[in-house]
This record gives structure tokens, C-alpha cells and sequence, in this order.
């Protein structure tokens, strides 16, 4: 029988409440669609991870913020080369165990394993960047306004085919 | 909001662990591929797929961070707000004087 997952299975009590409820909130949207316009082993691909990833030597994402106003976060983004190691980065989401992704960037931003299956063929290249933002907020103006244009733009210079959203 | 994505690759993997375990390369090499699998072949916008890998319950992980997010913080010192956090209506910015 084909696996159905479970959504909420590593989550209980008020936090499982809280997210079943908000899956039912908001009014259903047209969903934008841009078909694949080529096969994958063509395409450049480029991921986004929600985890708050910065390198070491950038700007670090401010926590502050989230710590003055919990309803928020930084909304900026951070770009991380193509060749970005897990000892190139630091992980600033305050709602995950982050030690994870400290010991290997890979489980929540695959930058090495995209690598790989670009050597292996299954797409043409992994794209010269990949992005990082602060997943958790209620307040998403300045991340709808400012940082999601700003990591499309960048997608479309470099001509990205198709990214890879990961959340945490 | 409600979440209008054109293509979903459902994980059930926990929070933090999205790809898979730490320094498990088959796992996160697998489940990415079939991510951009699911990618190249929906057709339809909103599809979910369901990827087909279980997470090893033997694996006993402390998924939550060190200390609790600010937010959890705020509700139960100000349990006033947590009708505006279910429905997701933060306070105005000015109220944050008095928390």
C-alpha cells in the first residue's frame, strides 16, 4: 500500500492543535504554475532553505528581532555558493534543534548531496547560488516584499530552472 | 494563509531533519532525487506526492531547540494572545510596549 504521510506525526498536543488549525485558515488562492520546460537532467536547480543558514563570515541573522517581537523575524536572505560546506555556516532558526543541520548542512539545505546528483547526471547543474531565509513569521510583509524579489531576480540572472523549497 | 504551492514532495521526516539524519548521504541523496522526481512529473498544480521513506522510530533525536522559540515565551506569560496566534493576527506593533 503506497505510503500516505502523516503531516502532523512529530507533533502532539497544543503545537499539533495549533498547526491543524492554521491548515484550515485563509481563503484558497489560484496556485501559480509554470510548467517544467524541460527534463530535469537539462535543468539548473537551485535550492531555498527556511532554515536560516548564513556563512560564518556574512552578516548573521538577527535573532533579536524575534526576541523583541515574537510575532517576527529577520526577514532578509543570505546567499550561499553552490560549494558551501557545513563548516561554512552557522544555523539561526530559534524553533528547530539546529545542532542537526551544525553537524550537517545536507539535512536541511543539500548542497553537497545536489552536487552529486548533478555528477551523476540526473540534472545539468547545480545553480553558483542557493538561499536562505528565517521560516518562521506572522508578520511576512517585508519577506513577501523585499526578499522574495530579491532571491527571484537572482534565480533569473543565473537562470534557474527550478528550486527545491526546503522547510524545516 | 493557505498554502498555494504548485508541487509538494511530502516527507515525513522531523522538523530540522527534512532530508534525513545527520552524515546519512543515502538518505538525503535519495529523498532529493525523488523530490526533483515528484518535480519533473506533476502535472497538476497543487499535486502532493507522498515520498515513500520511514523514519527509523529506533532513532530517539531531541528535535526541539535548546530553549523554547520566543513566541511560546510570550503565550504563556500573555495566554491573552494565543486567540490572535491561532488565527494568526499579530498585535500591532505598538502593543509590544507591554510585553
Amino acid at each position: 500500500m503506497a505510503k500516505i504521510v502523516n503531516s502532523y506525526r512529530f507533533l502532539d498536543g497544543i503545537p499539533k492543535r495549533i498547526m491543524k488549525h492554521w491548515a484550515t485558515l485563509g481563503e484558497r488562492r489560484q496556485i501559480p504554475w509554470s510548467p517544467l520546460a524541460k527534463p530535469m537532467s537539462q535543468c539548473t536547480v537551485s535550492i531555498v532553505s527556511s532554515a536560516g543558514v548564513a556563512l560564518r563570515t556574512d552578516e548573521p541573522f538577527d535573532q533579536e528581532i524575534e526576541r523583541r517581537d515574537p510575532w517576527s523575524s529577520d526577514p532578509s536572505y543570505r546567499i550561499l555558493a553552490r560549494s558551501t560546506a557545513t563548516g561554512d555556516v552557522r544555523v539561526y532558526h530559534l524553533h528547530i534543534n539546529a545542532s542537526f543541520a551544525q553537524q550537517d548542512l545536507n539535512c536541511v539545505m543539500p548542497l553537497e548531496r545536489l552536487s552529486q546528483l548533478e555528477a551523476q547526471g540526473e540534472i545539468a547543474h547545480s545553480a553558483p547560488s542557493h538561499y536562505s531565509y528565517m521560516g518562521y513569521t506572522l508578520r511576512p510583509d517585508m519577506l513577501l516584499c523585499h526578499t522574495v524579489p530579491g532571491i527571484i531576480g537572482r534565480l533569473r540572472q543565473e537562470q534557474v530552472d527550478a528550486v527545491v523549497l526546503v522547510p524545516v | 494563509m493557505s498554502c498555494g504551492v504548485p508541487r509538494i514532495a511530502a516527507i515525513e521526516h522531523p522538523f530540522g531533519l527534512t532530508l534525513g539524519p545527520a552524515q546519512d548521504a543515502a538518505r538525503q541523496l535519495a529523498v532529493l532525487s525523488a523530490t526533483l522526481r515528484a518535480l519533473e512529473e506533476i502535472s497538476q498544480p497543487g499535486t502532493v506526492v507522498h515520498l515513500p521513506f520511514e523514519w527509523d522510530i529506533g532513532k530517539k533525536l531531541n528535535t526541539l531547540p535548546p530553549e523554547a522559540p520566543p513566541i511560546a515565551r510570550l503565550l504563556r506569560r500573555h495566554p491573552w494572545y494565543v486567540p490572535k496566534f491561532l488565527n494568526r493576527t499579530p498585535p500591532e506593533v505598538r502593543d509590544l510596549a507591554i510585553l
